[in-house]
């Protein structure tokens, strides 16, 4: 008896709750629309003394740089002081837009470019529109197209790829490039390779020897060999176009499927780290700065996390494309630096964004061994690795040839990739299947876009 | 407080024994204004942890009903679409295909170790041997682990040049080694074999007490009708253990359906997506492709299932 009753209370509270919560209002709310600050200025000592909150997602030398930045512009503004928490990458960009809702969040923050970052902070309003920055400090002319584009979306957030800046990139450059161990290909005799027919013969050189051309590894999803393959063969427009949502560009103009073929070819040729399909992604990367597991390796610069002597013993190509002299490659700041709806003081943070695209930040970041982007620096001459990512991130500049990273098509397009990609070299799909599910992909997350 | 006061000294002395049924019955006819406050002072003690409950259970369980009849991102404004979160959840092949997936994970996580706990507790209990508890504290070890550890352990032992295939090879059983995690047939079971070592354990720290809970006389008088070790096993063991079977079927088959970190950081739910289960869609939903209406309703559907297969196993095994 008394069971039932309180079973009865409680049924409706539930079902009120239901009833309230389905009925009355929908999750999420549309916060008020930001339109670009209109009264901006360079002057930042008008501010007073202000204490601004930073949120990033840099560890190690990444994190020793940005703290460098800080003391840098605190020392230039006195009257500016930045906290800065650093979080871990996944845990920033799945908490970011809880964060930026919360005013007392952070003032500044990284986010990750694409709809699924970016893009979504941008739709909820969250994040500053920032057109009225870019015209006081220029940064249409500083930046290339091509990185600029990575951080703007039209202000109905319906295209991403152009319209309003609603993040700035930062003076360091992401690449994906190939690393060369220098001592094996001296003791093999092979020369460094100077395009991708150069790479497949030496390759093939090494395998005759009986070593590993490249270390791949396949058991959590490993997009790098096949996102630079494509850059290599897609058409820089095309490439950008897709990524950017144009519904008339497909994943087959985009040297996708060629991309996926070679791949698949080398694979099937033994021509990556044997037993690849049971390998994580850690393991293969610490046993090719090892020097094992093979000569070559696509990778995302920063990722092998040289230092000292080791900077010395890889190298790294920004290979032209296949056909003609132009420099294609996959290339972001390493995350897009948005200023919150909510922040007090949007001219702090705005000088303190235009900082970390300047000369100086450019140059910490060599001192440290980072890649520098944007702008000229003065190289180290110990340091072969990161000669060769600032040379390709000074012929990507030059060419304006960056491509961004595929997976922005789409919010599910980095699963997509990796799962198919296991497929194929499983010999479970085609490269044409392939290039299919990326383009159902893609276009299955454009027809909810328009509606 | 004069209230409280006054529920404690109701309650305290309890009145003449005779006299408290009555009581009753004459409540269930027309409760008096007394007993009907007293409820309430009753439900007043439990409010604080009724509130607190209902704060962070049932109110973000009903989030999560609602919330699976969105299409939302998680920031901005969401747009009502009715069931076909539940209904992409069963038609779409991939997220129908966790359910496949999850179904052999059971086999793994929940009969396996029940079958084997019973086989040894009754070989255990059989042949008491010096140092048992020793053997016992072993096998109970992985269910102290954490599954994070577990995880990274076997991910090793699994690597190519890892233990097992280096095992295989000594014996030259070159033929066997696999890429255990990177086969789109084995990592699934490779993974289910985890759960397995994982359970096992404590299915049969269970059924050890529970044997030793089972009244001897009743194995004596098997004995004395000449009953053989499986005719035991069958007759008295089986039966006897019925609570702790039902126990150990509930922790283990609702622990299978939530499968997540074992995935996470072995296989993410690869190779392809043939080791995804609902949990790690789940939370790929909610949380690295922002499709939280999604992650929701898959939410709803496993919470259901955990519920059903929790209450049918109380039926069942409460039946006389």
């Amino acid at each position: 008896m008394k069971h039932k009753r309180y079973r009865a209370v409680l049924g409706a509270i539930v079902a009120a709750g239901v009833l309230m919560g389905t009925a009355a209002c929908a999750p999420g709310g549309s916060a008020p629309k930001t339109s670009a600050p209109s009264n901006v200025s360079k002057d930042v000592a008008k501010a007073g003394n202000v204490t601004l909150a930073l949120s990033d997602f840099w560890g190690s030398a990444e994190g020793d740089w940005i703290n460098k930045l800080i003391t840098g512009f605190e020392k230039k503004h006195p009257n500016v002081t930045i906290k800065r928490t650093q979080e871990d990458w996944g845990q920033l960009t799945s908490t970011l837009n809880l964060q930026l809702q919360d005013a007392s969040g952070p003032c500044i923050a990284s986010a990750n470019n694409g709809w699924q970052s970016l893009g979504t902070l941008g739709k909820g309003n969250l994040v500053l529109n920032l057109d009225s920055y870019a015209k006081l400090y220029g940064w249409d002319d500083k930046v290339p197209s091509t990185i600029a584009r990575q951080n703007q979306f039209s202000t109905d957030f319906s295209s991403i790829g152009d319209g309003s800046w609603f993040a700035t990139p930062v003076a360091r450059a992401s690449l994906i490039g190939v690393y060369y161990n220098v001592a094996k290909l001296e003791e093999l005799g092979i020369d460094v390779p100077k395009n991708l027919d150069d790479l497949e013969a030496a390759a093939a050189e090494i395998k005759a020897a009986g070593q590993v051309p490249f270390s791949y590894s396949g058991v959590d999803g490993n997009t790098a060999m096949l996102l630079g393959l494509q850059a290599l063969y897609g058409n820089r427009d095309k490439l950008n176009d897709f990524i950017y949502d144009d519904p008339k560009v497909k994943a087959g103009d985009t040297g996708f499927t060629k991309a996926a073929t070679t791949l698949k070819k080398w694979a099937d040729d033994g021509w990556l780290t044997p037993n690849f399909e049971g390998i994580d992604y850690q393991t293969a990367l610490a046993d090719y700065v090892d020097g094992k597991g093979g000569v070559f390796r696509f990778e995302y610069t920063g990722s092998l996390g040289l230092s000292g002597d080791k900077l010395n013993e890889f190298g790294y190509l920004q290979l032209p494309q296949a056909s003609g002299s132009k420099t294609v490659g996959v290339g972001a700041a390493p995350g897009a630096m948005v200023i919150s709806a909510k922040c007090k003081y949007p001219d702090v943070a705005a000088a303190f964004l235009d900082y970390m695209m300047s000369d100086e930040a450019s140059q910490t970041a060599v001192d440290l061994g980072l890649v520098p982007m944007l702008n000229k620096v003065a190289l180290p001459d110990n340091a072969r690795s990161l000669s060769g990512e600032a040379a390709g991130a000074a012929k990507l500049d030059s060419n304006d040839g960056y491509v961004p990273y595929f997976d922005w098509s789409s919010p599910t397009m980095l699963d997509t990739i990796s799962q198919n990609l296991q497929l194929l070299l499983a010999g479970k799909t085609t490269p044409k299947d392939f290039t299919t599910a990326v383009d159902s992909d893609r276009d299955g997350f454009l027809a909810q876009l328009g509606s | 407080m004069a209230i409280i006061q006054a529920a404690i000294s109701t309650s305290g002395d309890g009145g003449p024994a005779t006299e408290a049924p009555r009581a009753r019955r004459r409540q269930r006819v027309r409760p008096t204004k007394s007993a009907r406050r007293l409820r309430w002072i009753g439900l007043l003690f439990a409010a604080p942890g009724l509130l607190l409950y209902a704060v962070v259970v049932l109110w973000p369980l009903v989030q999560s009903i609602q919330y699976s009849f969105y299409k939302w991102d998680g920031v901005s404004a969401a747009t009502w679409v009715g069931f076909q979160n539940y209904i992409a959840f069963f038609t779409d092949p991939v997220l129908r295909s966790t359910l496949g997936n999850v179904v052999v994970l059971l086999v793994f996580f929940s009969i396996l170790p029940i079958v084997l706990g019973l086989l040894s507790a009754a070989l255990i209990t059989r042949a008491k041997q010096p140092g048992m508890a020793i053997f016992r504290w072993i096998f109970f070890l992985p269910q102290v682990l954490t599954s994070v550890v577990i995880a990274l352990l076997f991910k090793r032992m699994y690597a190519p040049e890892g233990p097992i295939n280096e095992a295989l090879r000594a014996f030259g059983l070159d033929a066997l080694t696999k890429n255990w995690l990177g086969d789109f047939t084995w990592a699934l079971p490779a993974l289910g074999l985890i759960g397995t070592w994982v359970t096992f354990g404590f299915c049969m720290v269970l059924f050890i007490s529970g044997v030793s809970s089972i009244s001897p006389e009743l194995f004596e008088a098997a004995r004395m009708d000449g009953a053989g070790a499986v005719r035991e096993f069958f007759t008295v063991t089986l039966p006897g253990l019925r609570g702790q079977i039902a126990v150990a079927l509930t922790l283990t088959l609702t622990a299978a359906l939530r499968t997540f970190d074992l995935v996470w950081i072995t296989t993410r739910g690869g190779p392809g997506t043939s080791t995804l289960t609902p949990a790690v869609a789940l939370y790929k939903a909610a949380f690295v492709n922002p499709n939280v209406g999604q992650a929701a309703a898959i939410g709803v559907v496993m919470a259901v299932l955990c519920l059903i297969i929790a209450l049918a196993i109380t039926r069942v095994s409460e039946r006389e």
